[in-house]
């Protein structure tokens, strides 16, 4: 006791220090654990993801995607600088133009989700509390690396993240219409110019009419590669199981959509190479599910592997970082810059189910449409908890539906493995009353005598 | 108040209208010495059009960049483009549909300015709802047209020509309807070079919405009812009318152009910047498109297959909205339908949108075909 107050008060400059330096110790070992349980997370899905049966061999470039941004933490493979992107409302092909490479930061990182929970409300969703996590930390480098980050207001929670995002990021927000009216779509071609002058100042490289046409056809071409595998996406039985293609769509948030589009050629060729073969990947007909509602987004990759390692299929999903993410194309109807930049703002908003918009009828025609196209015979309604424009949207969904006869469950979940349990014993019961519902296949042939 | 604000004004932009088309014949554009010129002298007024059209458009194009700034980062970017950059616009593969359109349409307007110079006027007797002036006595058919908006001289005539006049327009109308626009017409052909040739500098046009399409509306009526109404009051419409600007003084006639040279100037200048501008409010086709209920060819729509992408809606030079919002009828032909497929052309989705003739389907909308726009680079991959 005594020796120490007589250290500190021979030496009055060390203890501040020594706290700084404890404090320093702390966080360092705060750092260690985060970045600890973050990869055996991301280890451990891709993993599961792996173990999954029936994922094509043409898939590994997806995964070591993922494996390299949520395993090794590095950041995306590019030598241009990096724009940060959320939702589906941010074109791409301007980033491209403007030199750089667009990253999607929408996250489902657990983690990350329990740091974010001091930081922001109890009731805010676990995909803000995420980012919000990351941010903090600053030890992801796919947002750190960012030079701008682009956030459109498509709920209360994409608002408030931007005004904290803000404090550490130069950021841009896009002001996302109620409705997808005439006026509402031009006033997003304004601010498409404003954020078309704000990732000229980013990047330092001005956007052009040749610049933009080249964005235009590096997505084009894996819009155009995403519509193949979609068609053989349909085919009935199954080519391959829906967890794995929406590992594949999260990993393009990653890529370029260059690279993204060679690897998905090499999908498409190999499913192709299954059709010839008669490959399938169950020789029980499956039930076949249509995944919808909040994002699902790597590693939170829970609910579609529980739904096939129970023996269901997740035969197409309507969810932002999946199949919806890509489907629409700019479709350019005008070859003037203005008339490429209406084309992007019109995909941009018109085609897109997304519950920001007052009214969304039209998800329900894009989901009856889903469900006739890919024989769909239950739906599963995701809900992340918070996550309030998807969840009013359920009532409607499930009254549709029921019109239909498709039967529908709402699964609410967070980000963490507390619900697991409680995940799957609803799912289970759900994919055993699909089966009740189908018509019994008889396996043998009838028999002639005894 | 805002609505009696928009009365006012939609009243007297067609009195402004109104008053010129009247007093058409006091405005001479261009006069022929009254022994006529020979042929290439003859083309002078059309030349003189299109000089004054492109100065007009040259002059627009300057105060835009001066007045908007979207307009100047526009031109930056084209500016800045490397050459070479409009090849890398995404282009769709040219379909049959497309090509048998633009062949048509040159072929048809060849003949019916040239036909009965080259092959005799065996058919001039039937007459063809185009606008296509028969002012140039020796076109292959007859336009419905003149006899439409001079009724008087039409009820002079013998009554076999009367009754082969409604026999053949009717005919064409119920048989061909508007396609006749999309197809046929010299005038659409005249606009849709105009676009291409915009299309092709890479020049942003006049973008058009859902208000500014209503707020040409009273604009075509009015034309409709000076169309049918002028000689009445004692007036000409083709005085007024500026398609005479084209197909007579092509065929070589010296055809005196009054208020028509103006207004042909205008309609050169419009449709360079938005697509088929006089098709918005010409009263010939509107009045053709009044009988589309019945007509063969019709637009039909898979609603359970549109997404809602808007593209169609984008597409359409006629601003047709019906296209993109209907969700329960099979049916979208519209009045002002030309049917011209681009918005079949545009559709994403795979048979969301077709074209039929009498039930049957001739052009069908599919993703491949948008996606053809990329293919090049698809190919280029798997060489
Ligand atoms: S001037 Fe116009 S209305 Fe008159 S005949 Fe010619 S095309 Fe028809
Ligand atoms: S609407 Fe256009 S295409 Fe049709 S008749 Fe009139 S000018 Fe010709
Ligand atoms: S609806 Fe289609 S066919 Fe008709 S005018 Fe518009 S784009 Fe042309
Ligand atoms: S382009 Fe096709 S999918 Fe898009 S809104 Fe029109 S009809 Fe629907």
């Amino acid at each position: 006791m005594q020796t120490e107050e007589q250290k500190s008060k021979t030496a009055p400059g060390r203890e501040p220090q020594t706290k700084y330096l404890r404090e320093q110790q702390k966080k360092q070992r705060q750092q260690q654990r985060f970045i600890k349980k973050e990869t055996q997370t991301a280890a451990r899905y891709l993993g599961r993801l792996e173990q999954l049966s029936g994922a094509p061999a043409a898939m590994q470039p997806f995964v070591e995607v993922l494996r390299r941004i949520y395993v090794e933490m590095q950041g995306v493979e590019t030598d241009r600088p990096t724009i940060g992107t959320y939702c589906v409302m941010v074109p791409q092909e301007l980033i491209y133009a403007a030199g750089a490479q667009p990253v999607k930061l929408c996250s489902g990182n657990y983690t990350a989700f329990s740091i974010g929970d001091d930081l922001t409300p109890r009731d805010a969703c676990p995909l803000v509390k995420a980012v919000a996590g990351f941010q903090h930390t600053g030890l992801m480098p796919v947002y750190r690396d960012c030079s701008m980050m682009v956030v459109p207001i498509t709920c209360d929670c994409k608002k408030k993240i931007a005004g904290m995002l803000r404090d550490s990021v130069e950021l841009i927000t896009l002001h996302v219409p109620a409705s997808r009216e005439d006026a509402d779509m031009e006033a997003y071609l304004r601010q498409l110019y404003e954020l078309m002058e704000r990732l000229e100042a980013a990047t330092g490289s001005p956007i052009s009419s040749g610049s933009l046409a080249e964005g235009f056809q590096m997505v084009g071409r894996a819009q155009a590669e995403f519509s193949e595998f979609i068609r053989l996406r349909k085919s009935s039985p199954a080519l391959l199981r829906g967890t794995h293609s929406m590992a594949m769509m999260n990993a393009s948030a990653y890529m370029s959509a260059d690279r993204w589009a060679d690897a998905m050629h090499g999908v498409n060729l190999e499913l192709k190479e299954r059709i010839r073969t008669g490959e399938k990947i169950s020789s029980r007909s499956l039930p076949r599910i249509l995944l919808t509602g909040s994002p699902i987004v790597f590693p939170n990759i829970k609910i579609p592997l529980l739904i096939e390692e129970m023996g269901g299929l997740v035969s197409a999903d309507e969810t932002c970082m999946g199949e919806r993410g890509m489907w629409d194309p700019a479709v350019i109807t005008d070859h003037s810059f203005n008339g490429m930049l209406r084309a992007l703002a019109n995909r941009a908003l018109r085609p897109c189910p997304c519950p920001t918009f007052a009214d969304n009828t039209q998800r329900i025609y894009r989901l009856k449409q889903m469900i006739r196209d890919n024989e769909i015979q239950g739906v599963i309604y995701h809900v992340l908890r918070g996550c309030l424009v998807y969840d009013f949207e359920y009532r409607q969904i499930e009254e549709e539906l029921g019109k239909l006869e498709i039967p529908v469950i709402r699964l609410e979940s967070d980000y963490n493995e507390e619900d697991v349990e409680q995940l799957r014993i609803r799912i289970e019961a759900f994919i055993e009353l699909i089966k009740l519902r189908q018509e019994p296949v008889r396996r043998t042939g009838i028999r002639e005598s005894f | 108040m805002r609505s009696r604000k928009k009365l006012v004004i939609t009243v007297l932009a067609c009195l402004g209208i109104a008053c010129p088309a009247y007093f058409a014949g006091n405005l001479l554009f261009f006069g022929f010495p009254e022994e006529g010129t020979d042929y290439p002298g003859t083309l002078l007024p059309f030349l003189i059009i299109l000089a004054a059209s492109a100065a007009g458009i040259i002059l627009c194009v300057f105060l835009r960049r001066r007045i908007s700034g979207t307009e100047r980062i526009q031109a930056r970017a084209s500016r800045t483009g490397r050459s070479g950059a409009k090849d890398l616009i995404p282009k769709q593969k040219p379909s049959v549909f497309m090509i048998l359109r633009w062949g048509l349409m040159i072929v048809f307007s060849f003949f019916m300015i040239a036909g009965g110079l080259l092959f005799g006027l065996r058919i001039s007797s039937l007459s063809i709802p185009v606008l296509s002036c028969p002012w140039n006595r020796e076109q292959m058919a007859e336009a419905s047209c003149y006899y439409l908006s001079h009724l008087n001289e039409l009820f002079e005539l013998p009554l076999t020509d009367i009754l082969l006049f409604f026999a053949s327009t009717l005919g064409f109308t119920i048989v061909l309807g508007r396609i006749m626009c999309g197809f046929l017409c010299p005038m659409g052909l005249i606009q849709d070079l105009m676009d291409k040739l915009r299309q092709k500098l890479c020049m942003n046009g006049f973008t058009m919405n859902e208000k500014r399409y209503q707020a040409v509306k009273p604009v075509k009526w009015c034309l409709l009812f000076l169309f049918f109404g002028l000689w009445f009051a004692g007036g000409n419409f083709c005085n007024f009318c500026p398609a005479i600007t084209v197909s007579p003084i092509l065929a070589g006639m010296s055809t005196s152009l009054y208020v028509s040279g103006f207004l042909m100037i205008l309609v050169l200048i419009g449709s360079f910047f938005k697509r088929r501008m006089w098709c918005l409010v010409c009263p010939l086709g509107y009045l053709v498109g009044l009988l589309h209920k019945i007509s063969l060819f019709r637009i039909r729509k898979d609603c359970t297959a549109c997404t809602e992408c808007g593209a169609c809606y984008e597409a359409c030079p006629m601003g047709i909205k019906l296209i993109y919002t209907e969700r329960e009828n099979t049916d979208v032909t519209d009045v002002n339908c030309i049917m011209c497929g681009e918005c079949i052309r545009k559709c994403p989705e795979d048979n969301a949108l077709s074209m039929t003739f009498a039930g049957k389907q001739i052009y069908t909308a599919s993703r491949a075909q948008v996606m053809s726009s990329y293919q090049r680079n698809l190919r280029k991959e798997e060489r």
